[in-house]
């Protein structure tokens, strides 16, 4: 076994991960009004922009596969799914705790976290078609179109909480916190980042093994 | 929460989100190197 270089994005993002964390915690403010929980924003949002990449990747890979049938997108389509449904996972699960303390309650039918809750399961749907599909060529084909189907939701996901009301609060900017609160989430944006890469490029080397096995049978 | 209405409490969500949140990372990237060294594909 070779050290790979996603092994060192991994190791990276771990280090960033704890670099990060500690700053969130020993260094950034206490937010005025929401105290100790806000501070869950320092790994809550980077997991959900990681999260969106992830199923964008997806998406690439999807028109890459449909434009020209190489086997190299569709096995970027498989390992983005299921690192994106099990980030995607981890990031309802954050939300809802963050939620808890600062709405009152764990989970609300709002747009973000009913639209959060559709791009899980849409994916997790496409992860279990392909599980169900023998003939690889068919698998990636329904597979991709599925996902560009999937990925209109991802986008709503993103845009729904300017475009509806939404308890769920819009994006937010440099400029309406704290600089080091800003520092501490761009440090674990990138920690979580590099932790998404080196999961997807791993989950690739596996799909592309078992293909390349399963061509030869 | 204190007499300002200001939330003074709530570690134990933080801990929550963050303890989970290490776990599923470190449970995945394990899982996943397990599984690609087992399949040979490293």
């Amino acid at each position: 076994m070779k050290f790979r270089w996603e092994q060192g994005a991994g190791l990276f993002g771990l280090v960033l991960l704890a670099c990060g964390t500690y700053y969130g915690f020993a260094v950034a403010p206490m937010e005025q009004f929401m105290g100790p929980p806000q501070k869950i924003m320092y790994i809550h949002v980077p997991t959900a922009w990681t999260t969106l990449l992830t199923f964008t990747a997806t998406f690439v890979g999807s028109v890459g596969y449909l434009a020209n049938k190489q086997w190299k997108w569709d096995h970027l389509i498989e390992a983005s799914i299921e690192t994106g449904v099990v980030l995607g996972t981890l990031l309802a699960v954050q939300g809802a705790l963050w939620a808890k303390p600062t709405w009152g309650l764990y989970w609300d039918w709002d747009p973000r976290l009913t639209s959060v809750a559709v791009m899980v399961l849409s994916y997790s749907g496409i992860a279990a078609l392909r599980g169900l599909v023998d003939d690889p060529s068919k698998r990636a084909r329904w597979s991709a179109v599925a996902s560009i189907l999937a990925y209109v939701n991802v986008v709503f996901v993103y845009l729904c909480v300017k475009w509806l009301r939404s308890l769920h609060q819009v994006q937010s900017t440099p400029a309406t916190v704290d600089a080091d609160m800003v520092v501490a989430l761009r440090i674990n944006a990138f920690a979580v980042l590099f932790l998404g890469i080196c999961m997807v490029a791993t989950r690739y080397r596996i799909a592309r093994k078992r293909l390349s096995q399963e061509l030869e049978c | 929460m204190d007499f300002t209405g200001i939330q003074t409490g709530g570690w134990e969500f933080v801990q929550a989100a963050y303890g989970i949140s290490f776990v599923v990372f470190a449970a995945y990237l394990s899982f996943l190197f397990r599984r690609a060294i087992a399949e040979n594909a490293l």
